[in-house]
């Protein structure tokens, strides 16, 4: 008696009623593939982000008063209040108004509205590469030049197709000179400076947009990106003070944002897996089900192969095989469906838009999906068998 | 009488059926389907049991054939007492020592007659060649030889049950026990699959067959009639 025999045997039978196998392995496959799948991409995102917050080399965090405040105009920050926290607090370089407003622009023959904003040097990232000219320098932000760095997107409006440095743009009442387009971040799934689609530099943009105007949201820039924390809190009690203590503020960084959606990425990864667990579970049902049909169906059968002398150990190994190669063609099926879906997202949306590839624990993922798959069948395709195995031999070749 | 005495008797014939009872117990009411039946059946006899429905034949047919056990009583299989055996030992009987030919053929659908002839031979745990090997050689005593790929949907009616002899004579049986083996064939048929009964006992295999057909049970070589429970009458038919 080989194990093996048992298994041509199963396989026949799988074959000979080749709709019905289908149909119950369509639960596993389906379930199989979605663990899988679920946790490439949850370890495949989860790995972006990490990649490319430690690309990362941000020197800026964000200050706007809480949001229990009712009376915004109170707890306004004024542009005097800004320039003289450079000085007061420590391991402030300089704050700026944060945001933009949306101008009029034309460029060439074509007219649309943009999104202009106060940037420095520091704010474009590694991970913000050019396409045309350069960004901006320190210089130009010293002598508050007229000068703009262009978004992706505005270039896109302003239908620019080749390199426009050199030319100029007009935005509203002033004009600038294009000094640099960038391409598309590759921060795409963490939330940035890339809401402005014309830069100037911020002294440029308090001297023309800020002056006397009230200014909810900062941004801060900071000597030492490590002290951020302090920083931070240093910033919201200096801020307080200048308010006399009647109003508090928040701050934020994009570490924070990003670790954050991190841990959301890590629990939605962790709830769909669980809901792929328990569409096996519900696919360990679906064998149960049907082999238990089968036994039904078979039970002439089970009774000739019992008198026959077939014995109880021999008709539950028969049946339980069955099971088990059902449920292994499902975890076949499944497994490379999942491995093709999980490494396609992987590959053309993740890598794609973060441009970072992260080590994805395939061994792990797959173990994972098909031991589950194979405990539920063991628990589901027992009992079964069992049944198989107990019939007595007299009622079942009477069965009709 | 001591137990050495009764195995030495038990020794010599096939069968030794000695003060069988069997009882149902059905909640409310016991039901005696054999009320003490004894009689030995030796190695090469050809057997016809009879009865009318009720009266205890199936149930004295599910004892020879080590599906059930008796109540009280014992029953000598080849030397065997095998009155009070578990069912995997009882299994391990009907694997090594009993062939069933069965009214209704059942054999496995889908199946090819070779594989259905090599099934107990699965069981007895035979390697895939040596069974194909002597399910063939089986198939072709049977008159099958040319009709090994078939499927049992692809067979007429008296080859299937020529399929279902082979497959009760592949292990070598001690006993062969058919069940209304022509009830599912026409006259014609039947006679044929008689005469390959016939052809088996001569070559010295032990038939035993279970019927209500007088023609069919006329071809055994000795009647065992049985009523109520009992044996009623017991002798030979002056064939062969």
């Amino acid at each position: 008696m080989r194990i093996s025999q048992y298994w041509t045997e199963a396989l026949s039978v799988l074959a000979a009623n080749r709709t019905r196998t289908l149909l119950t392995a369509i639960g596993l496959i389906i379930g199989v593939m979605a663990v899988i799948s679920i946790q490439v991409l949850g370890v495949g995102m989860s790995g972006a982000i990490t990649g490319v917050l430690s690309a990362l080399n941000d020197r800026t965090f964000f200050v706007l008063p809480n949001q229990q405040q009712t009376d915004f105009t109170r707890a306004a920050i004024k542009l005097s209040d800004l320039q003289r926290a450079k000085n007061e607090v420590p391991n402030v370089v300089d704050a700026i108004p944060a945001g933009g407003q949306t101008l009029r622009a034309r460029y060439g023959h074509r007219t649309r509205r943009v999104t202009l904003g106060a940037q420095a040097d520091e704010l474009y990232s590694a991970t913000t590469p050019l396409r045309y000219g350069r960004k901006l320098t320190p210089d130009d932000i010293q002598q508050a030049r007229h000068v703009a760095v262009l978004s992706d997107k505005a270039a896109e409006k302003l239908a620019i197709t080749s390199d426009p440095t050199g030319t100029s743009i007009r935005v509203g009442e002033h004009r600038y000179t294009i000094v640099g387009v960038l391409n598309k971040s590759t921060e795409g799934i963490i939330p940035g400076p890339q809401s402005v689609e014309v830069g100037i530099p911020y002294t440029t943009y308090e001297r023309e947009y800020a002056r006397g105007r009230l200014i909810v949201f900062a941004r801060v820039l900071m000597a030492d990106p490590a002290l951020v924390t302090k920083t931070e809190a240093d910033m919201q009690a200096w801020l307080s003070k200048v308010k006399g203590g009647r109003v508090e503020y928040q701050t934020f960084d994009r570490k924070t944002i990003a670790k954050g959606i991190d841990g959301v990425f890590g629990v939605v990864t962790f709830i769909v897996a669980l809901i792929g667990a328990i569409s096996l579970l519900v696919a360990g049902i679906g064998i149960l089900n049907i082999m238990l049909v089968s036994v039904a169906e078979r039970t002439r059968e089970i009774g000739l192969r019992k008198a026959i002398g077939a014995t109880r150990f021999q008709v539950l190994l028969q049946f339980f095989i069955e099971a088990l190669a059902l449920s292994a063609f499902g975890c076949l099926v499944g497994m490379v469906l999942g491995i093709a879906i999980g490494a396609a997202v992987n590959d053309l949306l993740i890598v794609k838009l973060s441009g970072i590839v992260a080590p994805i624990p395939w061994l792990r993922s797959i173990v994972i999906a098909t031991g589950f798959a194979t405990i539920v069948t063991v628990v589901f395709g027992t009992y079964p068998a069992w049944r198989a195995a107990t019939l007595d031999p007299i009622e079942a070749l009477r069965y009709e | 009488m001591n137990d050495s005495l009764q195995l030495d008797t038990a020794e010599r014939a096939a069968i030794d059926v000695r003060d069988v009872t069997k009882t149902y117990d059905l909640g409310d009411v016991k039901v005696e389907a054999l009320r003490g039946v004894t009689f030995t059946i030796a190695r090469g006899e050809y057997v016809a049991i009879m009865g009318p429905s009720g009266s205890g034949k199936s149930t004295l047919m599910n004892l020879l054939g080590c599906l059930d056990r008796p109540t009280t009583g014992h029953y000598f299989l080849d030397g065997t007492d095998v009155s009070t055996l578990g069912d995997d030992a009882l299994a391990h009987i009907r694997l090594k020592k009993l062939g069933f030919v069965f009214q209704g053929f059942n054999l496995l659908a889908r199946t090819s007659a070779m594989k259905n002839v090599a099934l107990p031979l699965f069981y007895a745990g035979v390697g895939t060649k040596a069974r194909n090997g002597m399910a063939a050689t089986q198939l072709r005593e049977v008159g099958l030889g040319d009709r090994m790929d078939h499927k049992p949907s692809e067979l007429s009616g008296g080859q299937q049950q020529r399929v279902a002899i082979a497959r009760a004579l592949v292990n070598d049986p001690a006993v062969v026990l058919a069940d209304e083996p022509t009830g599912n064939l026409d006259s014609q048929t039947s006679e044929e699959i008689m005469g390959l009964f016939h052809q088996l006992n001569e070559g010295g295999r032990t038939i035993i067959m279970v019927t209500h057909d007088e023609d069919v049970a006329g071809h055994a070589k000795r009647i065992i009639r049985v009523r109520d429970g009992r044996i009623v009458d017991d002798q030979a038919t002056g064939r062969g």
